[in-house]
Parts: C-alpha cells; structure tokens; sequence
C-alpha cells in the first residue's frame, strides 16, 4: 500500500519536474532567464511579510473556488462555471452591501447569504437539467460563464454605476466588510473561511453518511444505487452545494478585498481553483496547498511583470503544463454519468 | 415595421454568414472527434492558438496564407497533445481539454507581450487578411450574387465543407471506420480496425479545422489578434455538437442559428441596446439549445421504447395483455 | 472417429487442452464434425462450448492438441486466419453498428469501393442477392438500429457469409430469440447444409438440438462426454450426459423450521434493456426460514427477477408483498427499508465499490441508521468494531478493515458482500449466484453461512445456474424458462431428468404433488 503511494507520489514530482522544465523552454522562448523568472517569482511571492500577505491574499479565492470543484469531482460531476458563480456571488454581496444599511455583523452575513444564493441560483439550471435530463453539465456550466460576466458587467455599467466615471458600483458600506487580519494588508477572514471550508468538507466526506453517499456516487454509482441512494437528488444536490462555495468566494473577493463590484472583478479564479482541485485529485486539504502554490504563483507574476519582461500569463502557461503532465494520473472521473438503470448511457 | 425592416434585410443575411463562418469550422472540426466518441472540450484553445499563430506566420512571412498554415500548424500541435494524452495515456478528456485551453489563453498572451510588447490586441506590423473574393458575373444575380459573392476564402471553405462531410461520413472508408469506432467500439476492434490509430487520426482532422476556424478569426473575420479572440465560440461549437451528434447539416442549422442570433443581437445594438446584454444573446441561445434539446429527448426515448416494444409484441401478439396471456405464452 | 468418411470432416479437433491457470476450461477434446452436417454442441454453463469454440476460431490458443480443416491441419493464430480457412463465427453478443445500414454493417471492413468512395449502391445489390440465396430475408437499405434482434442475428449471419465461410459456428443462437425467430432460423440453417455447408450449433436448449442437429456432441466439465447422431438419442439421454449424475445426498442437513409467508410475488411481469419481455408473470412466495432455489438456464429472467425484487428494476405488472405489505415500485432504497437483502450477481458492478474499504463497503445502505451514524455522523469507532466483528465471522481474509476491496480474491469480496447484506435486520435475502468465481474453500463457508441465515429464520431466495448448489441448499426449486416457472421441484426429491427437461423448457409428464407454481 505505503509502496503504491509512494509511486504515485514520485510519478506526480517527476511529471511537475517535467512540466517546470517546460515552463523553462517556454520562457527561454520569450527572451527571459527562466532563474530569473524563479527568484522574481519567489521574491514576488514570499519576499516580505507584506508579500506573503499578498500571496495569502490571491490564495482565499483560488482555495474556496477550489473546494467548490471539489464537492462536484468527489460526487463525479464536474462543474466548470465556478468563475461565474463568483461572478454572480460577488455581484449580489456587493449589491446587498451597498444597497441596505445594516448593524455591522448582521450585513456582512445578509451579504455573504445572498453571495451563497447567488451562487446557488446561478447553477440551479444546469445542476437540474444534469439530475433530471442527464444534460452535460460541463457545457452548461462553461456557457453560463460568459453570460455571468456578461450580465454583472450589465449591472454594474447600466444599472448600478457609481456616479463619476469609473466603471464600478458604489462602494458597500463599512458595516459589510469581512474584517481584516493585518493592518498592513487586505488579507482578510476569507482566509480563515476558506480553511476552514477545506477541513469542513473534507470531514464531512470522511465522516458523514451523506459525505459517504456522495463519495460513492462518485465512485461507483451502480453500488450506490444499488445501496440505496436517490441519484438524481444526489446530483442536483451536490452541484448546488458546489455552487453556493463558488458564490460564496464572490462574496469574499466582494466583501473582504474589494469592497465593491467592477469590470474583470476575479479573473481567472474560477478556473485556478478548478485546476488547484484537480492537482489535488479532488481532496480539500490538498487543494489548500494546490491553492497555495497557485497563489504565489499569482501573487510572484506581479513582480514579475515589473522586473522581467515576461508576461504574468507564463505562469497560466506553467499552471495548464503541470495538468497535462499529471492528467493521465489524475484518477478524478465524471462517474455519476454512467448510472441510474434504466436511462440511456450517457454519450460524451 | 420600421423597426423590423431595419433589423430583417440583405444585409443582415450577409451578416448572418459572415458570423456563421468561423463557429462552423471549429464545429465542423469538433464533429470529427464527436464522431470518434471523444469529448473534446479543448476546441476553443485550438482556434485560439489557430488565430494567434495565423496572425504571427503573416507578420513574418507577409503572406496571410502561409500565416494560415501557421495557424493549422499550431493547432495541429495541440491536438496531437489532446490525442496522446486522452488516446494513448487514457487521462480524463475533460481535463486534458480545459488544460489545452488555459495554457492556449495563457502562452498566446505571453507570446505577444514577449514579442510585440503588448497586451490587448496585434494589428499593423504589416498584418494583411485574407483576400476577399469577388465572385465573377455575380451582378447578373442580383440580390443573391450580393449574398454570395465577396466573402474571404475561408468563409466559402466553411460552408463548402458541409456537404464534403456528409460525403466523408457516408462514402469515404475512413469516415465510416470513424463512426463505427465512436459508435460501437467492439464492433471495430472485432473488424481489425484500430481504435487508437482512428481516434488519432480525429483529432487531427479536429485540430486542422480548428486552426482553420482560428485563421479565419484572425485573418479573414477581422485583421488582427485580440486576447481570448475566439470568445467561447470553441464551447459554444461542443454545444452544437452535443445536441447535433456531430452531423454535418445539423451542425450548419445550429451555426446558422448561431451566426443568425450573433448578427442579430449586433443590430440590436444600434437599437441602443446595452451591448452586454447583447453580447450574452448567443451564449444563451446555445444553452437554451442544450436544455431544450436535452428535454425533448426524453419523449424520444420514450418513443423508441414504445417502438422496440411494439415490434416484440408484432412478433408476439399474445403478450400484449399481459395478465390474460401467461399461459399462452408458456411454450 | 472410428469411422473415415468419404469426403474429410469439416473440423477434427484432435486432444484439444485449453487452460486458463488452475482452471482445465477443455480437456482432452476430440471432436469431429461432418461436412454438409448440422452438429449441435450442448453442454451446461461452464461446460467449455464456448472455450472450445474459440479455439476452433482462433481467438484463443489451445495449450495443446491439433485443429485439422477439411482434412489439412490448421494452426489458427487468429480469427483472420479462421476466415481465411472459411470459418465464420456467430457470436452471442452482436457486433452490429445500430446507425448504419444493413448493408454498410454487412460489408463493414471490407467495402466494395469505386474511385475510392464507398459503392453503396454495389453493396446492396450484393447484400440483397445473398439473402435471396440462403433466405435470409433483410431489407438491405434500413438503419440496423430499428431491427429487431432475430433480423441482427441474421445480418451478422450475412456477414459471414460475405466472408465466404464454408463452416458457421452459431454460439447460443437462439438465446435472444422469440420462438417464431428460431424456427425460421432452424429453416435457414437447413437451407445452408443442403447447400453443402457445414454448421456447428451451440445450445443448451434439448429441445432445439432434438429439432435441428444430425449430430451431438455433449460437454461436460470441459470433455466431451459423447458424440453421436441425434437420432440415437432421446430427450432425457441427453439430459444424463449433460448433467451427469447428481450427487443428492450432498445437500445439507436441515431441520423444518418453514413459518409464515414473508415475500409473496404475483404475476410479476418485466422487461429487460432491449425491452423485450423478461419476466411473463411469475408467482411463488417464500416462507420465513426457507430456502427457495430459482434454477434455469442464465438469461431466462433470473438476473430480472432479482432486480425487480430488490427495487432496481421496474416491473410492468404484478404486484410484490413482504410480510403482507404491498412493495411494489418501491425505491431500492425503500425495499431495503421495508427489510430486503440483496447480495447482486454483478458483485463487483454493484456488490462493492472496489476502491473504497472493507468497512466502507460493510456501510452501504446502513450510512443513515443508528448505531452506525448518529445525527448524520458516521460511528467511527463502532463501525470499526463491526468490520473486525464480520471479517473475523465471515472468515474474509485480509490484512486490515481498511484494505481495499480490490486486494481481496473473488470469494473474500462475496464475502463482504455477504457480511454486509446478512447482518441487517432483513426478513427477506435475493441472493443471486453467490459462489459464482469462487474457489471451493470460499464456497463451502459461505454455503454455510447461507443455512445459517435460513436456520435463523430468513426468507431466502437463492437464484443460481449452479444446479449442484440449488440441490445443496434449497427446500423448495422453482425451474425458470423463458421469463416464467416451468415448475416446482422439492429440494429433498430432486429428480435431475425432470429438473434438466424444465431448464430446457419442456413440460414433463404431469405428476400429482409437482405441478404449478406456488
């Protein structure tokens, strides 16, 4: 057994070797030292208690998007339009937060709520046509992305534009802010929510029945149908809960860093945190470093298109490379497609 | 009246095959690997990649052509990527796609910052589209030789390719062994025919048509590269493709509709309409598709029941009811 | 093969060995089938029909022995070199592609081609005038998808024709047919010798062989236990070869403990994935502290049954009971509830999750009930007890309760599964082919075991294409054929000609106390 992980353990740090390596062709190709590129990134990410804040900062949002591709990999489904649940989640927090004036607490949870139902709502669609018609849900989500954005960018610009130029909502008032944990920077409670989230998830499917259910649909649907379990319930059920932590990072980014909605709100965290689960193989407390290691990732590309010519999209690039060298060992299935009796397999 | 008259003319037609073009390539492209029984979500990282490298083979050549072949060539690349790891490694077509498609977003970006210093967008530098072609003796046609004539090559090529398909699919060998493989797996491999060589071979043929659609983006579309230029069009086409099953005249009716609402919601926007809104028309239009094609498969599967049912109690008429029959139905 | 024909034989298969590991599938086969001759092979499930046929189609390789052709000796490599010697297989399972044409999937690998495009036109008409010569009736021009399983069965048949077989191998043919479909089959397949071709058949239905073949060659356990010309025997000689003696007096001993009816079914009417009819209004009940065996043929509706029964499968008509209460279309989850057990016969499709535990695969179906969650919380503690408890009482052999079920041998997961399903508090256990793929060891423990729940007052219904093991366990064996109970035997009077002519799906002589389901 020890053996089996082992090997596996080896695999994965040769195939991440392997594609830093790549990384490395990559950035020779536009002209950049890749050991340069290196100690800017670390310096960037880890060069000072400010820094490493800052990494922390990026780190909130990547973890809970990646705790929400979790829940539906562990349940075998993939939901990819996290990016638009937390477009969604951020937008509502935002409106809640600028719209009403409340005690201070109270309106910082009324916000985060309509962040988790806004995230909610948003997959509800694609989460019922998937239980009940067997729609692909990887499709469904993906297109719901560009409505998402599209439709907050809406609201913001024609909608609910803050008098005087920019184009952004009016600021949330200060009794919705998430507080913060320094004084010197906006890293926030979202940390400590997102943590907490990894380890709550991770119990709750380790040591809960329902936890259990799902982690057999996810791995075997015919033995869990066969034990019992309502899949189509099971489905919907678990796409709406990853839903509401894609909203629910919407209304951290919202609530704790930005205190207001604009343009381009979180770009791209969505998707880190799909792919953070992934090198993770789907596991809570793995993806809290998969998220860490994107964090500083991110957080080292800001210096890094200050000092180097590089671009901060090569680390996107090293991101997807990481992936594909360890997709064929990512043992992550969309299982839950191929089950329930009766019904016609399903064909993609 | 006034309202529809502007919105419903030539012109909108016009506009409506102009917009169709490229989303009916890579769909086209897409039907390849549908047909095979491979999920290629990694569409849209191929026609990016396609439209980014089009755009550099004709800055360095000065010949959009060979900036064509760039792009197919790079698009080539990725699907030879897609097809080893998902094919040959076997890892998860879904996550092998989205993979191909950041790294597609990302190393496009890092390129033109690398190389043109820029972020945002490529045009100048010497950039030249494709030709446009003025078809000949096209005036004596009046409003149709309008509608059919001047378009850059590629958009011809699109349409062009739908009856080439149909003909691939049902007179060409290769064709068919790709159907069988996507379809009945065990019925290929009982024939000798092999199912990793075909699948292959898909997704190149996806990947040529992909980097064509990426091309034409660049190239014929417009004249330059713009950051994530392809705009979901790459998922869009899966969605296509999922509701047509990978059929050539399917796939030209939901590009069409495609290419119809994205003319469309570009009119509604004169009409001062907020371009956002607008610009959501088409994504919601392919998931309206999906949904409304996905529900209206369920009487079809009902239907087919009742017709396999019907045909066992042809054959045996003594078990319709079933209560009275159970001893005549005994041997 | 004492005698030399004339014309070569067809096939002669001299002292083929086929093994697979400790397994011995055929041993020491001599076979030899005359040209111009239909040959039945018929033998019980596991007999080696299939193995042997394999072998003479070259998709297995025979450890030792010879295969001479029309008087040459072969060596057959593979299937390839079968065709090409004019060999043509017919398989169980068919390999038809449902979107394409009768005469696309006909000429499917070998399409007549004109400048390069398929000639589809070339196709049909060859399509068409093969089916006229060996009255195959197919419309070449429709989609395979909208046929009906006895039209599938004879495009495969086209198939091997257009591959110029001379000798066809049909394995089961007629196991997905209707009655009307075989007969015209049978038809076909006389039109072929009298054509000079040679046909082996491969059935396990008496009344078919009886009907169709010259000759006979009868499996069992891997030999040939007989050749010989059809009109030399009789219904029940075949079912003594095929069946050999029973050993009677190895069933278990019991005590009557029978009590109160707890599951009771009634006309219960299915249908299966091709939606033809599976079930055709079966009726039986069975008591607390009973065994009730289901014999058949596989595929005559047992697997349905069991499905059915456990809530995994609608039923058409009919209506189930359990202690009383009407179940019907109940949830799986519900039937559970309601104190159904279900040890499936896909065990490792649905019995396990084989990634998962030992303990975690003991929790399935149990996750929500006390003690072994509380408030949604599952009992560690106690469910680690248990799994220790049940690997030590079901003797599973591993090397901890979190090994996963994948590192267990075959029995060691039925054991689980058995440990799991036989330590609720179900009234009712379908246990469906419990030993199947088991070694000796496991199956005596847990043929043990299955007395013990009997003996401690269960109702049990026990599905099994083991008739040894029916004999063994059961009180009462109800005989399945085709979707319906052919008959009621009493498991201490077995009498194995009857209970092989109601497989087969003949009606014996009536007898008074026998007759009728329950």
């Amino acid at each position: 057994m020890m053996s089996d992980r082992f090997d596996s353990l080896l695999g994965q740090g040769l195939a991440i070797l392997f594609a830093l390596g790549l990384g490395a062709l990559v950035i020779l190709t536009v002209d950049e030292s890749p050991m340069k590129v290196l100690v800017t990134l670390l310096n960037g990410a880890f060069g000072s208690p400010e820094r490493i804040a800052g990494t922390l900062l990026q780190t909130t949002p990547i973890l809970i998007c990646g705790i929400a591709a979790c829940i539906s990999f562990r349940g075998g489904l993939f939901n990819i339009g996290i990016e638009g649940q937390l477009f969604m989640g951020g937008f509502w927090a935002t409106w809640v937060g600028f719209s009403f004036n409340l005690p201070p607490i109270l309106h910082m949870l009324l916000a985060m709520s309509a962040a988790v139902i806004a995230g909610m709502a948003w997959i509800a669609i694609p989460a019922f046509f998937r239980a009940r018609y067997k729609t692909n849900e990887v499709v469904s989500t993906i297109l719901a992305n560009y409505v998402a954005v599209l439709i907050t960018s809406y609201l913001t610009i024609n909608i609910f534009k803050r008098s005087g130029g920019q184009s952004e909502t009016p600021p949330i008032f200060e009794s919705a802010y998430l507080p913060e944990l320094f004084s010197f920077s906006r890293l926030n409670w979202g940390l400590i929510i997102g943590l907490a989230l990894a380890i709550g998830v991770y119990l709750f499917f380790t040591r809960t029945s329902r936890g259990y259910a799902v982690t057999e649909m996810g791995a075997n649907p015919k033995f869990a149908e066969y034990g019992g379990i309502d899949i189509r319930k099971q489905v919907f059920l678990v796409l709406i809960a990853s839903g509401a932590v894609g909203g629910l990072a919407g209304g951290v980014e919202a609530l704790g860093v930005h205190h207001r909605f604009m343009e381009g709100f979180a770009p791209g965290f969505g998707f880190d945190g799909v792919i953070a689960a992934l090198l993770a193989n789907g596991n809570p407390i793995g993806t809290i470093f998969t998220a860490l290691f994107f964090g500083a990732l991110r957080s080292g590309s800001l210096l890094l298109e200050v000092d180097t010519t590089a671009s901060r999209e090569i680390i996107t690039v090293i991101q997807a490379l990481i992936i594909l060298a360890v997709s064929a060992q990512i043992t992550i299935r969309r299982k839950a497609s191929d089950s329930t009796a009766g019904e016609r397999r399903w064909k993609f | 009246m006034e309202v529809l008259e502007r919105l419903l003319n030539i012109s909108l037609v016009i506009a409506t095959i102009r917009t169709t073009a490229p989303i009916l390539l890579v769909a086209l492209g897409g039907s390849f690997t549908t047909k095979a029984g491979i999920f290629n979500i990694g569409l849209e990282g191929q026609m990016l990649v396609g439209a980014f490298f089009a755009v550099i083979g004709t800055i360095a050549t000065g010949s959009p052509w060979l900036g064509v072949l760039c792009g197919v060539a790079a698009a080539l690349t990725l699907a030879l990527i897609f097809a080893l790891l998902v094919v040959s490694f076997k890892a998860n077509e879904v996550v092998v796609g989205l993979a191909l498609n950041i790294l597609a977003g990302g190393l496009t970006v890092s390129l033109m910052k690398a190389i043109f210093g820029t972020r945002g967008s490529i045009f100048g530098h010497g950039l030249v589209g494709l030709p446009a072609l003025k078809l000949p003796n096209v005036k004596d046609l009046g409003w149709f030789g309008q509608m059919i004539s001047g378009y850059t090559p590629l958009v011809y090529a699109a349409f062009i390719l739908v009856p080439v398909l149909i003909l691939f699919y049902n007179r060409s060998r290769l064709g068919l062994y790709i159907r069988v493989v996507g379809e009945k797996p065990e019925a290929a491999e009982a024939l000798g025919i092999s199912i990793t060589r075909i699948r292959y071979i898909s997704s190149l043929l996806c990947g040529l048509l992909a980097g064509l659609a990426g091309a034409h983006l660049a190239l014929g579309y417009t004249t330059m590269f713009t950051e994530n230029m392809s705009s979901g069009r790459g998922f869009m086409a899966v969605a296509i493709l999922i509701f047509s099953n990978g059929d050539p005249l399917k796939i030209l009716l939901g590009c069409l509709l495609f290419g119809f609402s994205d003319a469309l919601s570009l009119r509604l926007q004169t009409l001062g309409i907020s371009s956002y809104l607008v610009l959501a028309v088409p994504y919601l239009v392919a998931l309206i598709g999906l949904f409304a094609l996905s529900y209206r498969s369920r009487p079809r599967l009902i239907q087919e029941t009742l017709a396999s049912m019907g045909r066992v109690l042809s054959v045996k008429s003594n078990t319709i009811k079933p209560a009275t029959a159970t001893d005549a139905s005994k041997p | 093969m004492s005698v030399t024909p004339a014309t070569p034989l067809a096939i002669e298969l001299k002292s083929i060995t086929k093994r697979f590991g400790a397994f011995v599938a055929n041993e020491d086969v001599n076979l030899a089938v005359e040209s111009g001759k239909i040959h039945a092979i018929i033998g019980e499930n596991g007999a080696g029909k299939t193995t042997l046929m394999n072998v003479l189609f070259g998709l297995l390789q025979p450890d030792e022995g010879e295969i001479w052709i029309d008087g040459e000796k072969k060596s057959l490599p593979n299937p390839a070199a079968a065709i090409a010697a004019g060999i043509g297989m017919v398989h169980q399972h068919f390999k038809l592609v449902p979107s394409l044409t009768v005469a696309e999937n006909v000429f499917l690998g070998m399409e007549i081609r004109k400048g390069g495009l398929i000639d589809h036109a070339a196709q049909i008409k060859k399509t068409a005038e093969l089916s006229k010569q060996f009255g195959l009736q197919v419309d070449p021009n429709e989609r395979v998808g909208l046929l009906s399983v006895g039209i599938e069965q004879r495009i495969e048949i086209l198939k091997v024709l257009v591959r110029g077989a001379r000798i066809i191998i049909l394995d089961e043919p007629t196991a997905v047919l209707t009655p009307q479909e075989s007969r015209e089959l049978f038809q076909t397949l006389r039109g072929f010798v009298a054509q000079g071709m040679t046909v082996i058949f491969i059935s396990h239905h008496l009344e078919e062989v009886m009907e169709v073949s010259d000759t006979v060659s009868v499996l069992r356990l891997g030999k040939n236990v007989a050749s010989r010309p059809t009109a030399e025997l009789t219904k029940s000689d075949l079912v003594q070869l095929m069946v050999g003696r029973l050993v009677s007096f190895d069933r278990l001993p019991r005590t009557p403990t029978i009590g109160k009816t707890v599951l009771e079914v009634e006309d219960l009417w299915c249908r299966d994935e091709r939606q033809l009819q599976a079930l055709r209004g079966v009726s039986f009940g069975v008591k607390a502290g009973e065994i009730v065996g289901i014999a058949g043929v596989a595929g005559n509706g047992q697997t349905e049954l069991a499905e059915v029964l456990s809530g995994l499968r609608p039923s058409s008509h009919g209506s189930l009971k359990l202690n009383g209460r009407t179940i019907t279309g109940l949830s799986a989850r519900d039937i559970r509830a309601a104190g159904v057990g279900h040890v499936p016969g896909d065990r490792l499709v649905r019995g396990v999750d084989r990634n998962a535990s030992i303990s975690m695969n003991l929790l399935m179906g149990r996750q929500d009930q006390s003690p072994w969650s509380t408030h949604g919380i599952i009992n560690r503690r106690y469910l680690l007890e248990q799994t220790q408890a049940l690997i030590k009482r079901f003797d599973i052999r591993t090397r901890g309760p979190e090994s996963p079920a994948k590192s267990l041998s075959g029995g060691n997961i039925q054991k689980i599964v058995l440990a799991r399903e036989f330590t609720g508090s179900a009234d009712c256990l379908l246990i469906d082919q419990p030993t199947r793929g088991v070694d000796i060891g496991a199956q005596e423990q847990i043929h043990g075991e299955i007395m013990r729940q009997r003996d401690a007052g269960k109702a049990i219904l026990l599905i099994s294409v083991q008739l040894d093991e029916l004999i063994r366990l059961a009180d009462r064996i109800l005989v399945m054929f085709g979707g319906t109970i052919m008959g009621e035997i009493s498991g201490d009077r077995v009498d194995e000609e009857e209970i092989g002519m109601l497989m087969a799906g003949v009606v014996p002589e009536p007898r008074p106390n026998q007759v009728g389901a329950a």
